[in-house]
């Protein structure tokens, strides 16, 4: 069993989507996340095993070569899609609530702005580390924020904002959110954010890379 | 018009000839799809009724201050003329990307991106040695170009840069937070005169690390 998990999550890290999918040439003409999952989940392995023991391992070692500059965005969305293969499979646990998730994740770029793919890689790599991700999308407006907020207590927030301009409206979502839930978590990213603006708008951690992210929710997680 | 392999490898971070198969048959797949891509476009506009206001390292063009900062500054301080100018790839590269992306093929939407980033440089690159060739007829130089939002200069002074540009010139707009739709366009000056010259980024002077011209090769 063992190597069955051990497979799927090289599957994830390599972007082998499919038994069709002919990346990467080592793997050529077997079977992909997408079969392996099946299988696996046929064989009576848990959902929650294939995501803690496979899927997990596999993007948290993407995240990490990223974070190195070992690899770079086109190889990490390849894992992503291996991944989504696999997810199809698992989706259907979630949603019944047999299988939980480590806690929910609402991201989306702040109002003004119109950049998602660095917002999209974070969202992902989350989804990857075994959170529920609910992605409001781009030019968010922090009553958005705030109402999907509501829906989902003991979420975390991340933010993403790509032009000074737009870290103004960064720093207003903050301090919305914070006036009616004082302890929510809030995460912030994107190009011109740095520490010190983390830091000076009163969200509660900044990251230049979606890794950083991870690790953050993993140990408030706990 | 397209930038080539090697180029789109490198915005992409690998060395050229690195990128996994995967990327570089898409990046074939995608160039060639897009060979005919409509709505590039580069317009600048040359204004001599300006100064130079050493003491706040600003530039003044027709009445109107825009506030440089020094490293800028510093580059365009034998300026006679300014040519402000705006540049984009046009709508159709963004709205591919957004659609692979909303189709789940994340890396064809990628790969639309950043040849959408590549092809408004491309454009600014070849209205620069529009540029320069005109200049060079009329016994002057140019200086490289510079764009609000980099060196210390803020973003927010394009919406000064756009009021130059009346009517959707270019069918480029701005929007309140001075983000330009369509998003893969350049905004931006070059000075002009006889005694400037174009030299290689002053990125010593910068701290911003991730800048894509840190370190880039000039084109003279
Ligand atoms: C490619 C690029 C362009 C391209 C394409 C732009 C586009 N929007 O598609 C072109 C050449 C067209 C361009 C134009 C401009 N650009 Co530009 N551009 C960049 C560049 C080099 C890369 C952006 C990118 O695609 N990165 C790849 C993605 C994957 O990274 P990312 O979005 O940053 O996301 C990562 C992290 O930030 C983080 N992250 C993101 N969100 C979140 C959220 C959370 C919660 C967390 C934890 C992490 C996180 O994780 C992601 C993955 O690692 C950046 C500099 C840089 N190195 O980032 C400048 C940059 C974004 N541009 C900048 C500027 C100023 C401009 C212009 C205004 C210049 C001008 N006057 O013409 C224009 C504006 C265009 C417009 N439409 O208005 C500035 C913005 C800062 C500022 N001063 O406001 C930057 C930061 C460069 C700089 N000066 O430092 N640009």
């Amino acid at each position: 069993m063992t190597e069955l998990l051990e497979r799927i999550s090289i599957c994830v890290e390599f972007g082998k989507v499919d038994l069709k999918s002919p990346y990467p040439p080592a793997l050529k003409d077997q079977q992909g996340a997408f079969e392996l999952t099946r299988i696996a989940l046929d064989s009576g392995v848990s959902p929650g095993v294939i995501l803690e023991e496979a899927l997990i391992p596999a993007m948290s070692r993407v995240g990490e070569k990223f974070s190195r500059n070992e690899i770079f965005v086109p190889q990490m969305l390849m894992a992503a899609k291996a991944m989504n293969s696999s997810m199809i499979h698992l989706r259907p646990f979630y949603l019944s609530g047999e299988t939980r998730r480590k806690g929910t994740f609402i991201v989306g770029t702040v109002t003004g702005d119109l950049h998602d793919i660095g917002k999209n890689l974070v969202a992902m790599m989350i989804e990857g580390a075994g959170w529920e991700v609910i992605d409001l999308g781009v030019d968010v407006s922090t009553e958005k924020f705030i109402e999907t907020a509501d829906k989902y207590p003991g979420a975390v927030i991340g933010l993403s904002a790509l032009l000074t301009t737009t870290m103004e409206n960064m720093r207003k979502t903050v301090a919305s959110l914070r006036e009616i839930r004082h302890s929510m978590k809030i995460l912030v990213g994107g190009a011109p954010v740095t520490p010190e603006f983390c830091v000076k708008i009163g969200a509660d951690h900044y990251s230049p890379d979606p890794q950083g992210a991870v690790e953050f929710l993993k140990s408030i997680a706990q | 018009m397209l930038p080539g392999v090697e180029a789109l490898e490198r915005a992409m971070g690998y060395l050229p000839g690195t990128a996994p198969e995967p990327v570089t048959e898409l990046i074939q797949e995608v160039s060639e799809e897009l060979v005919i891509l409509d709505g590039v476009k580069a317009e600048y506009r040359i204004f001599s009724n300006i100064r130079l206001w050493p003491e706040d390292k600003t530039v003044e063009i027709e009445g109107v201050i825009f506030h440089v900062k020094p490293i800028i500054y510093s580059q365009i301080t034998d300026t006679e003329e300014v040519a402000l100018f705006i540049c984009t790839a046009g709508p159709l590269v963004g709205e591919m990307s957004r659609r692979s992306m909303k189709e789940g093929d994340l890396l064809r939407g990628y790969v639309y991106d950043v040849i959408g980033s590549e092809v408004v440089e491309c454009a600014a690159d070849n209205m620069q040695d529009e540029l320069k060739r005109a200049a060079g007829t009329r016994g002057m130089h140019i200086t490289n170009r510079f764009s609000p939002g980099y060196c210390g200069w803020d973003v927010a002074e394009q919406h000064k840069l756009f009021s130059f540009f009346k009517d959707n010139f270019c069918d480029i707009t701005l929007t309140p937070s001075a983000l330009m739709n369509p998003v893969k366009s350049v905004s931006g000056l070059t000075g002009i005169g006889r005694n400037v010259r174009y030299t290689s980024y002053q990125c010593h002077k910068c701290d911003d690390n991730n800048c894509i011209y840190r370190n880039r090769k000039t084109k003279a």
